[in-house]
């Protein structure tokens, strides 16, 4: 009994999440129509489904605040609908408040904690509503409903509608019957869907309408007032129902069970490889071959199975970026500032566990952007700056990585202030502070630009946070700033969280694995090649010195004496360093397992994984042990010129 | 984890110390594998051991409670600890027994008890003649470094 | 009549057929649609319409399309190739030639 509720639950939470993300995003357009005598007939539409369907589905498990609230939200845009009453900014500010105390509400319920106070929220919502029994207020423009009104009317189509027989013309013939079609387009929406927009002049009747609704039509009375003309940010906020149909919603916990799955697969695989090479002098050659050919291709297999579960756990990244034009607002109005927010290849798709965890790390950038990187109004003005300022999100892929940025056209660091507070704060400041130094700074617990008092960027997660959480998923975080013009944090995170090409190298007693994708070249070292200054060991590679780091030191573990060694060459900071073992013995995939606990979150091991044996085998973060090398021994690369 | 009328709990041994966690909060008890050390990780860390798919840390109790270090031996076990937010295995000298403790028989500790093993005890039982140091495993696990202390 | 001189084309393939402007975007959008044959003379929109909203979606960009006219005229070819049409084919027009070209532009490659 208790597994049905839960599972009715979650699709219920899962619900709820839609519609609520749908009730964002609308809620922002709906600025653009405050002071017109009638809003933009598609997006209250939008938003009035949306609270109908949350009052709908609240009303199913008994979660009386959300009906409620929904109720009223759907009351008050109704009004608002019809011409009652004139939507304005505070009206909006209204309902904003009324869907984050929903979001607390659902998210108060998940948690099994008490209900949410809703009282204060319904009685502002009542406020601005007009009576049920009351006529039309005398501010709402007289809008006499003439027998031929204009109407607007959008199809989607859809394999099922036309299945049913109901086509664009079918719908245009209908429409024709109610009245005349002055208008009927095509329209484009989110993801290239497209839908059809009919403008005519009739009365359908309300049944009528209802009716039409199960055929993909869609229809809504139009102010002279309001544009006529189709602007695709219209186009986008119709087409949203289009996704439905071919989409099966997936509990990620079962997609994270399939990874792990496959990733007993690949090291099942790994392992039979390894008996089968043990056997091959007993196999006579012919029978070798058939075997060889099955178990490349079961690797392949393998690969491609694992790159289509991969693949079903892709999201678009605007999944992640669709909550900062929110956050901003909210920022710049508290802080007095202006801020536009630009955002650049949101169809870019990442892993559904990539955009969970980084959520609140780019939150908090953004967060400190607004409040810090960017100027108010005048001082803005004053450096000569648009009034505006600009944030820019960007995600972009390549290969293996997935980049992300953001950047602001602000201040920049101050690095004279950043080096002062971390005087008092205790920390050690190197001799030379470039951004990478600067970066290293304010992401030190203990460092921070405010006191604690500052709300507007607190609350707990600071850049500290934001780099452990970047490093548990294996990825980096760079900085760029100018003073006067801006500052820029890019994010690379790897795409493929769970498996991954590995270099398998043996230092001491022990063995290590380096991800292949963060190794330049493997190369062998005659000892006698290494020489040896001041600052540390350099070796010469491509006909340049490159700083050596062994791994050997930098991991505390005994080893013997040798004439030959191997090395890996990576890059830190842009320059190479040569990062000795004493072998390289091959190259795996492996799987790889996340070493997030405390007790064992180091510098310098960015998880661990097992070689089929049986026994752990850490995976080396390279960038972190060639960045500790250049702290703790004062390296400075040598820079490439190439 | 406050006032249950009578639980079981999972006894194990360090350095000739009986000692106790309930047995919710124990996964499984393993015959201790290969352990792979974690360089500058705390002091008293081992490293971490593959255990049925995951990686999980190794503390080693001895060394949690600061006596030396043992070799391992056939009486050495592997406790996998559970608290819901993290997996955590505790090397100790030996595992072997399970016992239903009432409450009403653990008493609050000493403020002599003193040392690293201080803060980690939430009670001391009797049973029989024996006395069993009840352990509080969140804060066993806490470590060291403030830096961490979330 | 159009789809009789296509069915000469090797391999199989399937006609959808749309007797309005709107209703071949229809078509395209619930795809996919590999090739498409415009009439320029359509009850509701002109094929050259159909054509620009073709070439200005991202998704649909790049399918050929093969403009069927009486219009023989340079300028009307010229017009209809300008706002990107593959190939300007006029009425009448000889039984094979409108699968030869169909044919050309399916190859991959010739895109």
């Amino acid at each position: 009994m208790t597994d049905f509720l839960d599972t009715f639950l979650d699709d219920y939470f899962a619900e709820c999440d839609e519609h609520l993300t749908a009730v964002r995003r609308t809620l922002l357009a709906l600025e653009s129509s405050i002071g017109r005598s009638r809003p933009d007939p598609t997006i209250t539409e939008e938003l009035f489904r949306a609270f109908h369907s949350l009052k709908g589905i609240a009303g199913m498990v008994e979660h009386r605040e959300i009906e409620m609230l929904a109720h009223e939200m759907e009351t008050y845009l109704r009004a608002v609908r019809e011409g009652e009453v004139r939507l304005t900014t505070a009206g909006v500010d209204r309902l904003m408040d009324a869907a984050r105390l929903l979001e607390h509400s659902i998210a108060a319920r998940r948690q099994g904690e008490q209900p949410i106070d809703i009282e204060p929220a319904l009685a502002e919502l009542r406020q601005i509503s007009p009576d049920e029994e009351d006529s039309p207020p005398s501010s709402a423009l007289p809008a006499p409903d003439s027998p031929a009104a204009s109407w607007q009317c959008l199809f989607t189509p859809s394999p099922e509608l036309i299945a049913r027989g109901i086509n664009v013309d079918v719908v245009r013939a209908r429409l024709r019957e109610q009245g005349d079609i002055i208008s009927a387009l095509p329209v484009v929406g989110d993801g290239g869907a497209i839908a059809f927009r009919f403008v005519f002049e009739g009365n359908p009747e309300i049944a009528e309408r209802d009716a039409w609704v199960a055929d993909g039509m869609v229809c809504s009375k139009i102010d002279d007032a309001a544009p006529v003309a189709v602007s695709t940010v219209v186009g986008e906020r119709s087409a949203a129902t289009l996704s439905s149909a071919n989409h099966v919603r997936v509990d990620l916990a079962r997609l994270d069970d399939l990874m792990r799955m496959i990733g007993d697969l690949v090291i099942r695989r790994a392992r039979l490889g390894d008996a089968i090479a043990r056997v091959e002098s007993l196999v006579p050659s012919t029978d070798w071959r058939g075997i060889q050919e099955n178990m490349s291709a079961l690797e392949r297999q393998l690969r491609e199975l694992r790159e289509g579960v991969m693949r079903v756990r892709l999201v678009p990244v605007a999944e992640m970026f669709r909550r900062v034009p929110f956050v901003v607002r909210d920022l710049a109005r508290e802080t007095g500032k202006r801020v536009t927010v630009d955002v650049s290849g949101e169809a870019t798709e990442i892993d559904k566990f990539l955009v969970e965890r980084m959520l609140d790390p780019v939150l908090h950038v953004v967060r400190n952007a607004v409040s810090h990187g960017l100027e108010g109004v005048d001082e803005r003005i004053a450096a000569g700056k648009s009034p505006e300022g600009t944030l820019t999100l960007t995600a972009a892929a390549a290969g293996e990585m997935v980049t992300i940025q953001i950047a602001d056209d602000g201040r920049g660091i101050d690095t004279a202030r950043v080096i002062a507070r971390a005087r008092v704060a205790g920390l050690a400041i190197p001799a030379h502070v470039d951004e990478a130094a600067i970066l290293e700074l304010i992401s030190s617990p203990g460092f921070s630009t405010r006191d604690a008092s500052d709300r507007v960027s607190g609350r707990g997660f600071g850049m500290a946070v934001v780099r452990t959480r970047v490093q548990e998923l294996g990825g980096a975080i760079s900085l760029a700033s100018t003073p006067g013009q801006g500052t820029r944090f890019t994010f690379d995170l790897p795409l493929t969280l769970a498996i991954t090409d590995a270099l398998i190298a043996r230092v001491g007693g022990e063995t290590f694995a380096v991800p292949q994708a963060s190794v330049r070249e493997v190369i062998e070292i005659n000892t006698g090649g290494i020489h040896a200054l001041e600052t540390g060991e350099l070796i010469q590679y491509r006909g340049a010195p490159v700083p050596i780091v062994r791994l050997s030191d930098a991991l505390a573990i005994p080893v013997r004496p040798a004439t030959r060694l191997h090395a890996f060459i990576v890059n830190a900071a842009g320059a190479p360093i040569a990062l000795v073992v004493d072998r390289v013995v091959g190259q795996r995939e492996i799987v790889v397992r996340t070493t997030s606990d405390p007790l064992i979150r180091v510098d310098g091991i960015a998880g661990a994984t097992d070689l089929g044996d049986g026994r752990a085998v850490l995976i080396l973060d390279v960038a972190a042990l060639a960045r500790q090398a250049r702290r703790t021994r004062g390296i400075v690369p040598v820079r490439e010129t190439a | 984890m406050t006032d249950q009328r009578s639980d079981q709990y999972i006894l194990f041994t360090v350095a000739g110390t009986t000692y106790g966690l309930p047995s919710s909060q124990i996964a499984h008890v393993d015959l201790v594998e290969d352990i792979t050390h974690v360089p500058n990780a705390a002091p008293f860390v081992d490293g971490v051991v593959f255990s049925r798919g995951q990686i999980v840390p190794a503390i080693n109790m001895r060394a949690r409670f600061g006596f030396e270090r043992a070799p391992i031996d056939l009486r050495t076990r592997f406790l996998v600890t559970n608290t819901g937010n993290r997996v955590v295995g505790l090397l100790v000298d030996s595992c072997r027994e399970f016992l239903k403790i009432d409450a009403a028989s653990i008493h609050p500790p000493v403020d002599a008890l003193g040392g690293a093993a201080g803060s980690s005890v939430s009670g001391i039982a009797t049973s029989g003649d024996r006395m069993i140091v009840i352990l509080n495993l969140n804060q066993l696990l806490a470590s060291q470094d403030p830096i961490l202390a979330a | 009549m159009v789809k009789a001189s296509l069915a000469a084309l090797s391999g199989p393939c399937e006609f959808v057929e749309a007797s309005s402007g709107l209703e071949a975007i229809e078509r395209l959008a619930l795809g996919p649609i590999e090739l498409m044959v415009l009439d320029l003379n359509m009850p509701d929109m002109h094929g050259l319409e159909v054509l620009g909203f073709v070439r200005s979606h991202s998704k649909y960009r790049q399918v050929p399309v093969i403009i069927l006219t009486t219009r023989g005229d340079d300028a009307s070819r010229a017009a209809a190739l300008e706002a990107g049409a593959t190939a300007y084919m006029t009425k009448p027009f000889a039984p094979g030639t409108l699968a030869t070209k169909a044919q050309e532009l399916l190859e991959p490659g010739s895109r």
